[in-house]
C-alpha cells in the first residue's frame, strides 16, 4: 500500500466544482481517496501551488503508421531538436514528430497524464499499439478510422444501422480501439480513385451514399452501441476557404439525430473547418458564425486545432486535403491509402506570422475558443502535429488567459490578418478554473472517461501541480511566468507515483492503453460474415488481422453493453 | 499431426500470410500455398550449417562455451568499444529490433540495417520528396496500370503478381491471368511454327531479336482494364508476361524518368532518343500513364543500386507526384528481406531515424555518407561489431569486410554463414517465423504476426532473449566500472 | 592565434564544433583546453586530443597543423575570424558558416560549407561529396558566400544552391548543381552525369567535357563569354541550355562547345 498526500494546494477540480480551494488531496494505491494516514503517507507540500487533475488531450497524433512515416521523411526536422539519454530516460529526437519516448516525457513534463491518438487505420492497428507501448508515463487510447470503411458504407447504404453497429463493435474489439473516427466522410473512398466529395450531399462514387448519411448514420450507431465517447469527426472540405458553410450544414444535419440534450458528435480541430471567403486571397475567419451556432446548440463538442507559428508537419487520413496542400506548397508529400478502410497524407508546413492565411488561422482558433461561452464545449488542442507540436500548449494557455499575450503576438502578424482579426474586440481571459475545464475536465467528460479529469474519490490518481499561486500571480498580466509554470510542472503524478518533479522526469512508468470491449447480441454472426468476406476485401488473412492481447502492454478494457 | 493455417512466410517483403504448414513430431512435413522459395525454406531450414551452441574464438579456433560465458564476452566487447556497429536486423522480428535500439543506445553504437545495401536509397529519396503510396490491397482493387521498374517479382517476389497486382481480382479491376495464359499459348504456338520452318539463318534472327528492343508500344497499352509495363536493363521473367517491355540502357533510368516527367508536363525534347528508347515511343507510354485511372510503379534494386541511387528514387517519386496532377498514381519499393521494413519502422519510432542511426554522442544522429555501417567500415572507424540476422560477410565489399574483421565481431544467426565464420563470439539463434513468433512489416508497412510452428532445438534462444541478456550484462559491466571509478 | 596539433591519428570520428573563432574568442588557453569534444562515444576535453598553443600572430585565429580527416564540424556556424588547416579537413567543415574565412591546405571531406550563408572557403586540394549541399531532407542550400576548390569535387555538390558562388578548378562529380534555383557554379574541367538535373534557376558553367548530358535541357544559343563573378569571365564559346524542362526550370547551363564535339550532331540543328 502506497499513500501520498498533496497538502495545502489551491485545487482546481471543475468536475467536483472545486475552484481554487485550499485543500489536501489524498492518494492510495493509485486512486484518489477520502483520506490517508497523515503519519505514514509520503507528503508533497503544495502550499502556494496550483493543483489540477492530470491534463487530458482529446486529439493528438502520436503513434502509428502515418506518424512514423512523418518521422522517417523528416530528418531535417529531428536534427534541430535532439534528446540525450539519461540514467532514467531514453534518448530520441523531438520537434514536430517526436520519437515515442520523447513524446511521453514531454507530455508528462507539462502535467499531462492521458492522451488520445485519434487516427488509426485498422489494418495498421498493431503498429499503432506497438508505438503506444513505447510511449511512457501516459494513459492512451486510439480511434480506428471507420467513416469510409467499406462495411460501414455498405451497411449504411442499405439502411442497416444495426448491421453497421455490429460491424463497428467487431472493429473496436479487433483493433483495440476506443471511438469512431470519421475523416472527410465519403472523401477518402473517393480519393481511392483520386476524387473527393465537396458537399455533404455529394454521392460517393461506386457506393451510392452521401457524407450526410455517413455522419448521421454513425452518430446513431454510436448511440446504439453506448460508446463512452461520441463520434469524432473531421469535417468535409477541411482547410478550404468557405468551408464553414459545410461545417454548419454538418452540425445542422446532426440535429436530426436524437440527443437527449447530450453531445452526439465531437468536431475536431474546428479551426481548420471555420474558414470564410471564396479563395486564399480573401479567406477570412468564420469564428463568429461558428461560435454563434455552438452557443445556441448543445449536441456537439469541439477542440481547437490551434495554430502555432513554427515549422511542423501536417498528417491526416484526409488524403485529398493533403494533396491540396501538396499542390499549394510543392513540398514533400506522402500519400498512404489503406485498402477498404481509409487514406492518409503528410505535408511539412511552416506556419508563419507574416502569412496572411496562417495568421488568420491562428486568430480563428483563439477567436472560437474565446467566443464559445461554455468551456465544457471546446477543448485545447493543436491537433498535434498538424497545427503545431503539442509541447507548445503553454503558449496557447497564455493566449487564452491573457489578452496581453495574444495582442503581443497579433502585433507581429501580417497586417491584413491583424485588420480582420476579432481578437482586439474580445476581452475574455480564461480563469484557471475554465482552463482546467478546457485542458482536462471537459476533455475527460467528452471522452466518457469517468476516472479521468477530476480529483474526486475513486478517480485515477493522475495529478498535475504547477508553480502558480493564484493569490499572488495574475496570470493575465504575468503570462510569461505562467507559461513557464505550465511548461515545467512542479510535479506530475501518474497513478499515485511522482513521475515529474520541477519539469524533469524522475521516474519511468508505463501508462495503460484503454480500449472498448463492446458486447453485442450477434457477435458470432458478424464474425462468421467477416471470416467469409475477408479475402475479398483485404490482402491479409482474417486470422492475422486482429490486435492480439500481447500487442497491448498494459491493457485496460472497458466493457460496453450495446443495445444491438 | 497438426495443420497450422494463416502462417506468415518469413522470406521476402511480400509477407504472404496464407501459408498452411503441416507439422509432425516437431518437423514440418508439408507446406501449402507458398511459392517455391517458401516451401524450400520451411522444408529445408534445418540444414547441417545450423549453429548448435555458443562459440568463442580462442587462438584462432572456435571453442564451444556455456551461454553465460559467451554473453559476458559479447557484453564486454560492446561495453568497452569506442565506436561499435550493430548491423543486420532485417530477418528478425520487431521485438528483437526494439531491444536492438536500446542496446545500441546503451553502448553508444551505430545501429544499421540491411537497407544500407538495398532500399536505404529509397528511404533517402522519400526524405527529399515524400512518397505517394498505399497498401497492396489498394493496388489489387483499383490499379489498371502496373509498372515494375528495375525489379523482377516473378523471380524475387514470386507471388507478388498473383496476390497484389496483375493476376488478382479486385473490387474494381479484374485479374489478367486468362489473357496472360492466352498470350503464353500464342507465343508457344509462334515458337513452334518458327522452329518447324527454321527459315531464318542465324544472323538474320539476331537482327530480329535486337529490333524487339525497340518495339513500338502495342495498342493494348491504351486499352481498358489492367496493363502491365516492365522497365529493366534485361528482359526478365516478369517482362515476358508484360504488355510492354522497355529495355533501358544500364544506368540510364534517371535520364529516362526525367524525360518522361518533362513529357508529362507537355514539354518538348531536343533529343530523339533517351536511354536507348525512341522519344516517340516514350510519348506513347506517357499517354498510357496519364490516361490510366490508377497507376502504380513498383521499383527494386535495379533503381536503388544503379548509378544515381537515391536520386533515381527521388526522380521516380517526382514523376509519380507529377502524374497525380493528371490522374491517380502511386509508387512502392519492392522491399527484399521479410522484415527489413520493420527494422526501419522500429528504429524510426524509437529514434526518429530509419537506418544508419549513430548513438555515439548519446542521442540519435543520421546522415548516410557519414553514419551508416558501410560508410564507417569503408573508412575503418569502428572498433567492434555485432551482426545479427544478416550476412554482410557475403554482401559487403571487400574493404568493408576487412575492416569488420580487424576488430572483435559478435554474430547472432541460426546458421554458420560467411559472417559467422569470421566471428569472435557466435551465438546460435532460433529461426524467426518458424521457431519464434513475433511481428514483421510487409513491404507496404502493414504489420503481420509471425508464427511459431515448431520448437527450436534445445538450448537455442530467440534473438530477442539473447539481446536482452547481452543488454543486461552490458549494464552490469558498466555499473561495476562506474563503481570502481567512484572508489578510485 | 591558437595552434592545434592532433596528438595522434584519429581512428574514431571526432566531433569538435568548438573549434570556431567565435567560441575561442576571449578565452584563455586553459579555457580552450577544457572545451568539450567527442571522440567516438567518449566525451573528452579538447586538450585530451590536441596539443594547444598560443602564438602572438593576429591571423588566422586558429591553425590546425596535421591530419584532421576525422575531425568534424570545425568552424560550424562561424561568423567571424579565420581558420587555416594545414592538412586534411573532416566532414561538415564550415557547415552553416555565416562569415569569416576557412583555408584548407589539403583535402576537404563531405558536406564542406553545407548550407553556408556567407564567408569564404578555400580548399587547395580536393573536396568531398555534398560540397555546399544541405542536410538530408532539407532544401536549404547554400545561400551566399564563396567556395573555391583547386582540385576536384565529389558528387551531389552545390545541391539546392540559392545564392553565392562555387568555383571548381578541377573536375566535378555527378549531380553537380542538382535543383539549384540561384547562384553560380563554375567548373574549369569536366563535369559528371546528371549535370544541373532538376535545376529551376541559377547558372552552371562548364569549360570542360560533359558526359551523360540530361535530355531535359533545350538549347538556346551560343555565347562567347560568361560572367562568373565581378573579377572573372569564363572564355567560351559555350552552348547555352535552358532547363530543367522536367521542373519547368529557367536555369542556364553553359557548356563549352570545343570540349563537347558530341553535342554538334544533336543540338546544332536547332541553332
Amino acid at each position: 500500500m502506497t499513500e501520498l498526500l498533496i497538502k495545502n494546494g489551491f485545487v482546481f477540480d471543475p468536475l467536483s466544482e472545486i475552484n481554487g480551494e485550499k485543500m489536501d488531496i489524498a492518494i492510495r494505491d493509485g486512486k484518489i481517496v477520502e483520506s490517508v494516514s497523515d503519519q505514514k503517507a509520503k507528503k508533497i507540500d503544495a502550499t502556494g501551488l496550483t493543483v489540477m487533475p492530470g491534463a487530458v488531450d482529446i486529439h493528438t497524433h502520436i503513434a502509428g503508421g502515418e506518424v512514423n512515416t512523418g518521422r522517417m521523411i523528416r530528418p531535417e526536422d529531428h536534427v534541430k531538436d535532439v534528446v540525450r539519454k539519461t540514467a532514467i530516460t531514453r534518448s530520441g529526437t523531438g520537434y514536430s514528430i517526436p520519437s515515442t519516448f520523447v513524446t511521453g516525457y514531454r507530455y508528462s513534463k507539462m502535467g499531462y497524464t492521458t492522451v488520445m491518438n485519434p487516427s488509426m487505420a485498422p489494418l495498421g492497428a498493431k503498429h499503432t499499439h506497438e508505438e503506444l507501448n513505447d510511449i511512457p508515463l501516459l494513459d492512451k487510447a486510439t480511434f480506428p478510422l471507420l467513416g469510409d470503411w467499406w462495411f460501414v458504407l455498405e451497411n449504411l447504404q442499405k439502411g442497416d444501422l444495426a448491421g453497421c453497429a455490429q460491424h463497428i463493435a467487431w472493429m473496436m474489439e479487433t483493433t483495440k480501439g476506443y471511438a469512431i473516427k470519421i475523416v472527410n466522410p465519403g472523401g477518402l473512398e473517393s480519393w481511392g480513385f483520386g476524387r473527393n466529395v465537396h458537399s455533404i450531399d455529394d454521392v460517393v462514387p461506386n457506393f451510392d451514399i452521401t457524407p450526410r448519411e455517413i455522419v448521421c448514420g454513425l452518430a446513431k450507431v454510436n448511440k446504439m452501441l453506448n460508446l463512452p465517447h461520441t463520434i469524432h469527426l473531421h469535417t468535409n472540405n477541411l482547410g478550404i476557404p468557405g468551408n464553414y458553410l459545410t461545417t454548419l450544414e454538418t452540425m445542422k444535419a446532426l440535429e436530426s439525430v436524437p440527443n437527449d440534450g447530450k453531445p452526439i458528435c465531437h468536431i475536431t480541430h474546428v479551426q481548420f473547418s471555420s474558414f470564410a471567403g471564396e479563395n486564399w486571397g480573401n479567406m477570412k475567419s468564420a469564428a463568429d458564425e461558428i461560435s454563434r451556432y455552438i452557443n445556441n446548440h448543445n449536441h456537439m463538442t469541439f477542440d481547437m486545432g490551434q495554430i502555432i507559428f513554427t515549422d511542423t508537419t501536417t498528417m491526416t487520413a484526409d488524403g485529398p486535403f493533403e494533396f491540396t496542400l501538396y499542390q499549394l506548397s510543392g513540398h514533400k508529400w506522402v500519400n498512404s491509402d489503406v485498402e477498404t478502410e481509409t487514406s492518409g497524407g503528410i505535408i511539412p508546413m511552416h506556419y508563419k506570422r507574416k502569412s496572411a492565411v496562417n495568421a488568420t488561422q491562428w486568430s480563428i482558433g483563439l477567436e472560437i475558443a474565446l467566443l464559445v461561452k461554455d468551456p465544457w464545449k471546446i477543448f485545447m488542442t493543436t491537433d498535434h502535429p498538424n497545427a503545431g507540436p503539442f509541447f507548445a500548449y503553454p503558449k496557447i494557455i497564455a493566449w487564452l488567459t491573457s489578452k496581453k499575450a495574444r495582442m503581443a503576438t497579433l502585433a507581429k502578424c501580417h497586417k491584413k490578418a491583424q485588420k480582420k482579426s476579432l481578437l482586439p474586440s474580445i476581452d475574455r481571459e480564461l480563469s484557471l478554473y475554465e482552463l482546467a475545464i478546457m485542458t482536462r475536465a471537459g476533455q475527460a467528460k467528452a471522452l466518457g472517461l469517468t476516472g479521468k479529469g477530476h480529483l474526486g474519490v475513486g478517480a485515477d490518481a493522475d495529478v498535475a501541480i504547477y508553480n502558480i499561486n493564484p493569490e499572488t500571480l495574475d496570470i493575465a498580466k504575468k503570462y510569461k511566468t505562467a507559461r513557464k509554470a505550465f511548461d515545467n510542472a512542479a510535479y506530475t503524478i501518474k497513478d499515485g507515483k511522482v513521475v515529474v518533479k520541477d519539469g524533469e522526469v524522475v521516474q519511468n512508468v508505463d501508462g495503460r492503453t484503454i480500449w472498448l470491449d463492446v458486447k453485442t447480441r450477434e457477435q458470432l454472426k458478424v464474425d462468421e460474415e467477416m471470416k467469409r468476406k475477408f479475402k475479398e476485401y483485404w490482402t491479409v488473412e482474417y486470422e492475422n488481422y486482429p490486435v492480439f492481447d500481447h500487442y497491448v502492454k498494459v491493457p485496460e478494457a472497458i466493457t460496453v453493453k450495446a443495445d444491438v | 499431426m497438426s495443420v497450422i493455417n494463416a502462417v506468415t512466410c518469413p522470406i521476402c517483403g511480400c509477407l504472404c500470410d496464407d501459408i498452411e504448414v503441416t507439422v509432425v513430431n516437431n518437423e514440418v512435413v508439408k507446406v501449402k500455398n507458398g511459392c517455391a522459395v517458401c516451401e524450400a525454406k520451411y522444408m529445408g531450414y534445418k540444414s547441417e550449417h545450423r549453429i548448435r551452441q555458443p562459440l568463442i574464438r580462442k587462438d584462432g579456433k572456435f571453442v564451444p562455451v556455456p551461454m553465460k560465458e559467451a554473453i559476458h564476452k559479447a557484453a564486454e566487447i560492446l561495453a568497452n568499444a569506442n565506436y561499435p556497429i550493430l548491423y543486420g536486423w532485417s530477418s528478425t522480428n520487431c521485438e528483437a529490433q526494439r531491444v536492438g535500439v536500446e542496446l545500441a543506445e546503451e553502448v553508444g553504437g551505430v545501429l544499421d540495417n540491411t537497407a544500407v545495401v538495398c532500399h536505404g536509397p529509397s528511404l533517402m529519396g522519400t526524405q527529399e520528396v515524400g512518397i505517394p503510396t498505399s497498401t497492396l490491397g489498394q493496388i489489387r482493387h483499383r490499379a489498371d496500370l502496373i509498372i515494375y521498374w528495375g525489379c523482377d517479382p516473378w523471380s524475387a517476389h514470386p507471388r507478388h503478381l498473383e496476390r497484389y497486382t496483375s493476376f488478382t481480382k479486385g473490387r474494381f479491376e479484374d485479374s489478367e491471368w486468362k489473357s496472360y495464359l492466352n498470350k503464353v499459348k500464342a507465343a508457344a504456338g509462334r515458337k513452334k511454327v518458327l522452329s518447324a520452318t527454321r527459315v531464318a539463318p542465324k544472323q538474320q534472327r539476331a537482327t530480329v531479336a535486337e529490333e524487339v528492343v525497340f518495339n513500338k508500344p502495342p495498342e493494348t497499352l491504351q486499352k481498358e482494364g489492367r496493363k502491365l509495363i516492365v522497365i529493366d536493363v534485361r528482359k526478365s521473367m516478369t517482362a515476358e508476361v508484360a504488355d510492354y517491355f522497355i529495355k533501358v540502357e544500364p544506368n540510364k533510368d534517371y535520364e529516362l524518368m526525367q524525360a518522361i516527367r518533362a513529357l508529362v508536363k507537355e514539354q518538348e525534347l531536343d533529343v530523339d532518343q533517351v536511354a536507348g528508347v525512341p522519344v516517340e515511343y516514350i510519348k506513347e507510354v506517357v499517354d498510357a500513364l496519364v490516361n490510366c485511372n490508377f497507376g502504380i510503379i513498383f521499383f527494386g534494386m535495379g533503381l536503388t543500386q544503379s548509378a544515381g541511387k537515391f536520386r533515381n528514387i527521388e526522380v521516380a517519386i517526382s514523376l509519380t507526384r507529377d502524374l497525380n496532377l493528371r490522374t491517380k498514381f502511386l509508387i512502392m519499393p519492392m522491399r527484399g528481406h521479410f522484415n527489413v521494413s520493420g527494422a526501419n519502422i522500429v528504429f524510426a519510432w524509437q529514434s526518429g531515424y530509419a537506418f544508419g542511426v549513430d548513438f555515439s554522442l548519446g542521442y540519435p544522429r543520421y546522415n548516410p555518407g557519414e553514419t551508416t555501417s558501410m560508410d564507417i567500415l569503408l573508412r575503418g572507424e569502428s572498433d567492434a561489431a555485432l551482426v545479427i540476422a544478416s550476412d554482410p560477410g557475403a554482401t559487403f565489399p571487400k574493404r568493408a569486410i576487412q575492416n569488420l574483421v580487424k576488430h572483435p565481431l559478435i554474430v547472432i544467426d541460426p546458421h554458420m554463414n560467411p559472417t559467422a565464420m569470421l566471428g569472435d563470439v557466435v551465438f546460435p539463434s532460433a529461426f524467426v517465423g518458424i521457431e519464434v513468433e513475433g511481428t514483421a512489416y510487409r513491404m507496404d508497412n502493414v504489420p503481420l504476426p509471425l508464427k511459431k510452428v515448431v520448437e527450436p532445438p534445445e538450448g537455442i534462444l530467440s534473438d530477442e532473449v539473447l539481446l536482452k541478456n547481452i543488454l543486461e550484462e552490458v549494464r552490469s559491466i558498466k555499473a561495476q566500472k562506474a563503481k570502481k571509478a567512484e572508489v578510485v | 592565434m591558437i595552434v592545434l596539433t592532433p596528438l595522434k591519428k584519429f581512428q574514431f570520428p571526432v566531433h569538435a564544433e568548438c573549434i570556431n573563432p567565435d567560441v575561442f574568442k576571449g578565452k584563455s588557453v586553459k579555457e580552450i583546453a577544457a572545451l568539450p569534444v567527442w571522440e567516438g562515444n567518449k566525451k573528452k576535453k579538447l586538450s585530451d586530443i590536441f596539443k594547444i598553443e598560443e602564438t602572438p600572430a593576429e591571423t588566422p585565429d586558429i591553425t590546425i597543423n596535421g591530419d584532421a580527416t576525422e575531425v568534424r564540424r570545425v568552424g560550424q556556424g562561424m561568423k567571424n575570424g579565420e581558420i587555416v588547416i594545414n592538412g586534411n579537413a573532416g566532414m561538415h567543415l564550415g557547415e552553416k558558416m555565416a562569415g569569416g574565412k576557412i583555408t584548407v591546405n589539403g583535402t576537404a571531406n563531405g558536406w564542406t560549407g553545407s548550407s553556408m550563408k556567407k564567408g569564404l572557403i578555400e580548399i587547395h586540394g580536393d573536396a568531398g561529396d555534398y560540397l555546399a549541399s544541405p542536410y538530408r531532407g532539407s532544401t536549404a542550400g547554400m545561400r551566399g558566400g564563396t567556395i573555391i576548390v583547386d582540385g576536384n569535387v565529389g558528387g551531389d555538390s552545390g545541391c539546392y544552391l540559392r545564392g553565392g558562388t562555387i568555383i571548381v578548378k578541377g573536375n566535378a562529380g555527378p549531380f553537380l548543381g542538382f535543383h539549384i534555383s540561384k547562384g553560380v557554379i563554375y567548373v574549369e574541367k569536366n563535369a559528371g552525369g546528371r549535370l544541373g538535373a532538376s535545376m529551376t534557376g541559377g547558372k552552371i558553367v562548364v569549360s570542360g567535357a560533359v558526359d551523360e548530358f540530361m535530355p531535359t535541357f533545350t538549347v538556346d544559343g551560343i555565347k562567347k563569354k560568361v560572367k562568373i563573378d565581378d573579377d572573372f569571365k569564363a572564355e567560351g564559346p559555350f552552348y547555352v541550355f535552358l532547363g530543367d524542362l522536367a521542373e519547368h526550370g529557367t536555369g542556364k547551363l553553359f557548356v563549352s562547345q570545343p570540349s563537347n564535339p558530341q553535342f554538334s550532331a544533336i543540338y546544332d540543328k536547332y541553332l
